[in-house]
């Protein structure tokens, strides 16, 4: 029994609860398809009613997750570095993409798509503070930074084919994560501190 | 006999292990409570390996010490049980961590004397006369 081990249990929790990454993954995906106004999404109340969709199968995920592994709550210090991670991510997301390619004068306007690649930064700074950074993190980040940063978006705003990369990294983490997940909580055969 | 001397020295300097927070069922309750605000008994059971009965017991044991405070209420028709280590829980068991850690290393530091003891015994029998 490893003291470090048991106290990242709760981090686990709280990181690699993949299945919710479905929906979010979707959500990237669904932002693309909005923007491009593809085929039903020329309506607005298609997008609306896919969000709707989305959130309730986030509600439902995040439920089942309560009722089979129960919950735990953060301490008040964690929710304020989440807090705070979260309002650092947005904002290297939001600048670094502006910073990378964008209509603005200090803009290094680099033929790259810039949100797969700061988001796959990001993701991976989060996971890797959070305590639950996991070899298929590198990779599937990885991969999305190296998509990302290759000098071949030239042309239009690759913003949208960048939502779907996001949006397929962080579905495919998602899966990969949950799995993990259901290592660490899943029923023991036999209970290794049984007495 | 000095070798017998010194055995029973270091164990005199050895600290007393908390016998209510050693039991590795709630040494792993307490460590998994002290890094989060509160958790349920079903994460508690998940994280452990333990059986609910055996969770039950070492929670109540546990309660009683005054080491983890425990709230049951109904949500929605279902009882929910809520764990939350107390500040003494958090004290004994982050002390009992300390004194394990101190243990290691001195049984560490011992292994590593002695080698080094049969490695410079065994070198200067090898030395020709």
């Amino acid at each position: 029994m490893e003291r470090h081990q048991l106290e990242r249990t709760a981090a686990i929790y709280a990181h690699l609860r993949g299945a919710l990454a479905i929906p979010a993954g979707g959500l990237f995906v669904l932002a693309a398809l909005g923007n491009e106004q593809v085929g039903p999404f020329r309506h607005d109340w298609v997008f609306l009613a896919c969000l709707a969709a989305l959130g309730g199968a986030y509600a439902l995920i995040a439920r089942a997750y309560r009722r089979h592994y129960g919950r735990v709550s953060p301490t008040a210090e964690q929710q304020l570095r989440s807090g705070a991670a979260l309002v650092l991510a947005v904002t290297v997301v939001l600048g670094g993409s502006l910073l990378l390619r964008s209509r603005a004068g200090w803009s290094l306007d680099l033929p790259v798509n810039a949100i797969p690649v700061t988001f796959a930064l990001v993701m991976l700074a989060a996971y890797a503070i959070g305590g639950a950074l996991r070899p298929h993190h590198g990779i599937v980040y990885g991969t999305l930074f190296v998509a990302g940063a290759l000098p071949v978006w030239h042309g239009e705003d690759p913003s949208n084919a960048g939502l779907v990369m996001c949006g397929a990294a962080v579905i495919v983490c998602g899966v990969l994560d949950h799995l993990a997940f259901a290592r660490t909580f899943g029923p023991r055969e036999q209970p290794a501190l049984d007495a | 006999m000095p070798e017998l001397e010194g055995r029973a020295s270091s164990r005199r300097s050895m600290p007393e292990l908390d016998r209510l927070v050693h039991e590795p069922g709630r040494l792993a309750i307490l460590t998994l409570l002290s890094s989060v605000a509160d958790a349920d008994f079903l994460f508690l059971q998940r994280a452990t390996g333990l059986t609910k009965g055996n969770l039950s017991s070492h929670l109540s044991k546990l309660e009683e010490a005054g080491l983890v405070r425990i709230d049951k209420r109904f949500v929605r028709k279902k009882p929910q049980t809520t764990v939350t280590i107390s500040r003494l829980g958090r004290e004994r068991t982050a002390r009992h961590w300390e004194q394990l850690e101190a243990l290691r290393d001195q049984a560490v530091s011992a292994s590593q004397a002695s080698q080094s003891a049969r490695r410079s015994a065994a070198s200067s029998r090898v030395r020709p006369a």
